[in-house]
């Protein structure tokens, strides 16, 4: 089994530094059972456990990659943690405050990490509205340089623009619309 | 078109590939064109979280890739949920089960402290049966009596009793059912003195048997200090036996309560005197140290109710013994002096032990 690979907090934390995906994925499903656990006793459903652990997951798989990771307890522990502070505010989002948390673990505070999540959520909302509006082929193009990294030349042959400058003042134009429309909507908070 | 080429100033500055000497001029123009750092700030912010919006949508994708992985493996997998399930409540079945366990062997355990003394007590109950079945066994032997004259005195279920020297050369009495069914006699007195013996008489109807010392050791026993009686004692009379009915000699004392025995029995007398298996076959003695009888049993279930056969028929007996060489002497050596008048009894006791013997049957 690839299992015995990942045993420790340290071989996960060490795998997805890596960039092994196999170590992303048996994090993953170590722990996707307690989480649901926790979600399914405290009024949730089977997508909002899902939904919640998967955000639990990329904090902290961003903070490893990030590298501000201080873990001073068990990847267990973090994430449990993570997930239980999410899950109340989509609780107080949904008007019910739970009166009492049916918690099974122990838990320590993470606000300032949910908090910095819960910003970057905003912005990708917001990001993900703006691409969405700018439309075809647009977004496509936008994407594929920025996000994709693929060069000029391969952007204008695959969109068939004439030359590379055509497609450099596509792109910009399309730049220009997006950057309008993020930051009409898009304030950063203080 | 100056945006454009601001834009792509901006672009080149960002991505790092702006020759130092024009990053330098840029710089400063940063500095001083509020505008332009603002423009720059933005365009960075929006490319950044552009980028990282990227990376979180891959992510994601990653993300549900594994989970959709994982839904196929635990619908396959069944036990992953019992190991999940394990895991979560381990802690509690632990507890559980010690719990349990606990309370298990704690009540086994006191139940087994409550059962020991309920053992005891069978034990005792069992012992106090066994009393009670020897007590029915002594009833159903005083009835067989009655049904049978030959049988007139319940025995003790003992296979021991009391004799009593009759004369110096070797003779000594006791009840007849004490030695019945033996294959071998033996006597031993106080002082350890043993000899065997055999039975040279029986009399069935009181209840009477002669023994002899057929020990070739054996000379004589000395001048016996009590005498033979011949007439009734009288009612109310104190009376007192010594017997066996334990390894040691026992002296049992009371009074003479009525002229006739068992079932109105003229033969016998009825004593007060609290006596038990193995007494049978002792000596009957007054206060002056006479002979009076001879102890033959008890009513079971009766307090204070013993029989003893009347010296009277001792001596009849005796007389009327088959006129053969060794049995006749023994009427003519009776003792003829009485050593134990108008001593107290503790005196009386001590001269008299030597002559009462333990009769053990073996059969």
């Amino acid at each position: 089994m690839k299992k015995s690979l990942y045993e420790t907090d340290e071989a996960i934390l060490e795998g997805i530094r890596r960039d092994d995906e196999r170590a992303l994925a048996y994090l993953y499903k170590l722990y996707f059972p307690m989480i649901s656990h926790f979600i399914l006793s405290n009024s949730g459903t089977d997508d909002e456990a899902k939904d919640i652990y998967q955000e639990g997951v990329i904090v902290f798989y961003e903070k490893i990659k990030g590298n501000t990771l201080e873990l001073s307890c068990q990847i267990k522990t973090y994430l449990y943690s993570v997930c239980r502070r999410l899950w109340l505010k989509r609780l107080a989002e949904k008007g019910r405050y739970a009166v009492k948390m049916e918690d099974s673990e122990s838990f320590l505070p993470v606000e300032e990490d949910t908090q910095h999540h819960e910003e970057q959520e905003r912005q990708f909302g917001v990001m993900g509205e703006s691409l969405e509006q700018l439309g075809e082929p647009c977004r496509s193009l936008l994407e594929d340089y920025y996000i994709r990294m693929q060069s000029m030349q391969v952007i204008t042959e695959k969109y068939g623009y004439t030359n590379s400058d055509t497609a450099k003042n596509q792109k910009y134009k399309c730049l220009q619309r997006l950057k309008k429309l993020f930051f009409a909507t898009y304030k950063p908070e203080v | 078109m100056l945006e454009y080429r601001a834009y792509e100033q901006i672009e080149s500055y960002l991505s790092n590939d702006m020759p130092a000497d024009e990053k330098a001029a840029f710089e400063v123009l940063l500095r001083t064109d509020a505008r332009l750092a603002e423009q720059v700030r933005e365009h960075r912010q929006l490319l950044q979280t552009m980028r990282s919006f990227g990376q979180r949508q891959s992510l994601k994708l990653q993300l549900d890739r594994i989970h959709s992985e994982m839904e196929d493996e635990t619908a396959v997998a069944t036990p992953a949920l019992w190991k999940v399930f394990w895991n979560r409540h381990a802690q509690t079945v632990a507890v559980a089960a010690s719990v349990s366990l606990l309370s298990v062997f704690g009540t086994l355990w006191s139940v087994q402290q409550l059962k020991a003394p309920v053992r005891q007590q069978t034990a005792r109950y069992v012992e106090l049966r066994r009393e009670v079945e020897r007590l029915k066994k002594t009833q159903t032997a005083i009835i067989n009596g009655i049904n049978d004259a030959t049988k007139p005195a319940p025995r003790p279920a003992a296979f021991s009793g009391t004799g009593f020297a009759i004369n110096a050369d070797g003779y000594l009495v006791t009840s007849s059912h004490v030695v019945e069914g033996a294959d071998s006699v033996l006597i031993e007195n106080e002082a350890g003195q043993k000899y065997k013996v055999v039975e040279v008489y029986r009399d069935q109807i009181h209840d009477l048997s002669i023994l002899k010392v057929s020990d070739s050791a054996f000379t004589t026993f000395g001048k016996l200090p009590y005498t033979f009686k011949t007439a009734e004692s009288d009612l109310g009379e104190k009376v007192y036996t010594l017997g066996y009915p334990r390894e040691d000699i026992v002296f049992g004392e009371g009074s003479l309560s009525s002229a006739s025995g068992f079932e109105g029995d003229t033969t016998a007398y009825q004593i007060s005197i609290p006596l038990n298996p193995g007494n049978s076959g002792g000596p009957l003695l007054d206060d002056k140290g006479n002979l009076i009888g001879v102890i033959s049993g008890k009513q079971a279930g009766q307090e204070g109710a013993a029989f003893a056969i009347k010296s009277a028929y001792l001596l009849q007996m005796i007389n009327e013994l088959p006129q053969t060489d060794t049995l006749a002497a023994i009427a003519l050596t009776l003792p003829q002096k009485n050593a134990l008048s108008g001593q107290n009894r503790p005196q009386q006791l001590k001269k008299l032990k030597d002559y009462v013997f333990v009769v053990k049957v073996y059969n």
